[in-house]
């Protein structure tokens, strides 16, 4: 119980600590999308109840006023504008590539973590994220999907590197992987 | 700890955040029932406004938060120059700034510890479906207590890196990060546990410190 | 599952011990200011040597980790130059790298790969050494150090000594001409200090030891010491240490715990 705490809180911790590093980019820094890598990290490391837990303290700390998000963003405003569909998807896409994860036993960790992060982190999302978009800005879904296509291959790389550094990790930690735990602790 | 509130004093500093929330979900709601271009343009203006009162910097501070919508207001200017409706282009465009700016108004002028009360108040309905407020809270605590030491971590393994290598550091940062926030967090589960735990009966709940 | 090991190996053959120091190596700071945030740092710090081990002792907050990320050209002074065997080392960064390694207090904060081999090949990867040489090469550093069984293993998952020695491993698979140590036997127990110690003095190189204990560089060749970011001192242990820990339990007596920093 503390340690599902500790875990989400320290996830959580660790998506704000990425983006206050200045010196230290993730090469495809596409302002928006930066953040999903953590967030799908989220979800393949820490499995879909704690993974979902840790993004939305994130945003509950976002929605209170501090700068988290990429560029020093924060605060209310963010949820009014364009992408808040995005905002909102996150944990549900943490939820789904946890789910995946757990569920999905008997293949290549990095595979597994790589096609988790595909279908909770692009598909799930993007689903969010384009409705979110559609609405604030009143246009057609198929218009507001068509604003986002240019993230999509940056995205998918995104995954990619979720996948290795799952894999990584289970390398590194192989206990600390929870979605990959055989109990719950 | 690194905050958007102003430093700028204003009056509205001192209101208690619920009413500024309802204010703020009032307006918005009147900005998306009223399609009028004059209408939006006045609430825009009215919106300026409210930024320009406290004096330069607010203003300025203010404008920074609204500078990341540019890309969408071109987007769909250009998108409703094509199909020749310019008028409900420009409703929509103010629209948009203007709730993005009501919305920051609020944080701007909402203390991060006002902040906390209004969540702690806002979650007690859920209570009845057994959330523990509690555990957000010291959730929240957490997070705003380890994002800078994972932070300066970070940093720190920037120069373990710059020391060894020429470009810049780039993912790979994101496992040993990962590691250490693993690490920390046995650490605070103990250290919780230690305090009696989470269990209801405890009582012992660190509140973040007061920022203000 | 790797079981627990110390890390001093049954059959050690160190590296043919170099009789002399290499003369060439020498380093100087010439009147280097820092200020970071409008405070100063470090005050106009000049120091020159050459000789092959030296110390340095100062309190917490002294100055210490700036002087060694400034030596290994990770930040830049305010004022002032620091050249290692010639090499301004935070202008020319590529030379820097072979010329200066550094081994930080925390290996926690330092490791960042999973693997022990994949740490070790990334400063050779760096270097543009291929592949396969890289591999070659960390085989036979670990091989040296009787570690060859910890190629595969998680770095992540050693105590703090077995850490460390990573970490010393992966500048010395570098071949730096200096290394500047951050309070590198900080945190271990007695008999890890002292086999660490071992691997150090055996090292083919100029070191720097930060030390906040004076025994570990009791015997070394000269000692600096730091004070507010002044250099107060700077000359034989013999001479310095004494004056340091006297000093050291003056300051004891008095209550400046209260005092907060800045």
């Amino acid at each position: 119980m503390e340690r599902s705490l500790a875990l989400s809180a320290l996830f959580a911790a660790r998506i704000a600590a990425l983006f206050l590093i200045p010196s230290f980019t993730l090469a495809f820094g596409v302002p928006v999308t930066a953040q999903t890598l953590g967030v799908m990290l989220c979800g393949t490391v820490l499995g879909a109840k704690r993974g979902t837990l840790a993004v939305l303290l994130f945003l509950v700390l976002v929605a209170i006023g501090l700068p988290f998000l990429a560029g020093g963003r924060g605060g209310l405003g963010v949820f009014a504008g364009p992408t808040v569909g995005f905002l909102v998807g996150w944990p549900v896409a943490a939820f789904v590539t946890g789910l995946i994860v757990e569920r999905w036993r008997g293949a290549n960790l990095a595979v597994v973590a790589t096609v988790a992060s595909i279908i909770g982190g692009i598909i799930v999302l993007y689903a969010f994220g384009i409705v979110g978009m559609s609405v604030i800005l009143e246009r057609t879904l198929l218009e507001a999907a068509g604003l986002v296509t240019a993230f999509i291959p940056g995205d998918i790389i995104k995954a990619v590197l979720a996948g290795l550094l799952t894999a990584a990790l289970f390398k590194a930690r192989p206990a600390s992987v929870l979605s990959r735990a055989s109990s719950d602790g | 700890m690194l905050c958007l509130t102003s430093p700028v004093e204003t009056s509205a500093h001192r209101w208690r955040p619920g009413i500024k929330f309802a204010l703020l979900c009032a307006a918005t709601f009147v900005l998306l029932a009223i399609d009028s271009l004059v209408f939006q343009v006045a609430a825009f203006l009215g919106c300026l406004l409210l930024f320009a009162l406290p004096g330069r910097t607010f203003f300025l501070a203010g404008m920074r938060a609204l500078k990341p919508l540019w890309p969408f207001v071109v987007i769909l200017i250009v998108w409703h120059g094509i199909t020749q409706d310019m008028a409900d282009g420009l409703a929509i465009v103010l629209r948009l700034m203007t709730a993005v700016g009501l919305a920051t108004l609020v944080t701007m002028t909402t203390r991060l510890s006002d902040m906390m009360d209004f969540v702690r108040w806002a979650l007690q309905p859920l209570a009845r479906f057994g959330l523990q407020t509690r555990l957000v809270e010291l959730g929240i605590a957490l997070v705003i207590r380890f994002t800078p030491a994972l932070a300066a971590q970070g940093r720190q393994l920037a120069q373990s890196w710059r020391a060894r290598a020429h470009q810049k550091p780039r993912w790979q940062l994101i496992l040993p990060l990962t590691v250490a926030a693993i690490d920390d967090a046995e650490q605070v589960a103990q250290a919780l546990r230690a305090r009696g735990g989470l269990m209801p009966h405890n009582s012992g709940v660190p509140t973040p410190a007061r920022t203000d | 599952m790797l079981s627990v090991v110390s890390i001093v190996p049954p059959t050690f053959n160190p590296a043919p011990a170099p009789v002399s120091a290499d003369a060439g190596t020498w380093f100087a700071f010439d009147k280097v200011s820092l200020s970071l945030d409008g405070k100063s740092v470090l005050h106009e710090v000049s120091v020159r040597s050459s000789a092959r081990r030296i110390g340095m002792v100062g309190r917490n907050g002294s100055g210490k980790s700036t002087f060694a990320r400034l030596f290994a050209g990770l930040i830049a002074p305010t004022t002032g130059s620091v050249e290692v065997r010639g090499v301004d080392v935070a202008k020319d960064r590529r030379a820097a790298l072979s010329t200066v390694g550094i081994l930080f207090q925390n290996p926690d904060h330092q490791i960042i790969f999973p693997t022990v081999e994949e740490e070790l090949a990334f400063g050779l990867l760096q270097q543009g050494v291929s592949k396969a040489d890289a591999a070659e090469q960390v085989a036979q550093l670990l091989a040296q150090f009787g570690k060859s069984h910890w190629a595969p293993e998680a770095a992540h998952s050693l105590s703090q000594g077995q850490k460390k020695l990573v970490c010393l491993m992966a500048v010395l698979a570098m071949k730096p001409k200096a290394i500047v140590l951050d309070e590198p036997l900080s945190g271990l127990d007695i008999p890890t200090q002292l086999q660490l110690s071992r691997y150090l003095d055996d090292a083919d190189a100029m070191l720097v030891h930060i030390a906040h204990d004076p025994d570990h560089i009791r015997d070394y060749d000269e000692v600096l010491w730091l004070e507010e970011g002044r250099l107060v001192a700077d000359g034989a242990p013999a001479k310095v240490l004494p004056a340091f820990t006297a000093r050291m339990h003056e300051l004891g007596g008095g209550d400046a715990l209260s005092d907060l920093a800045g």
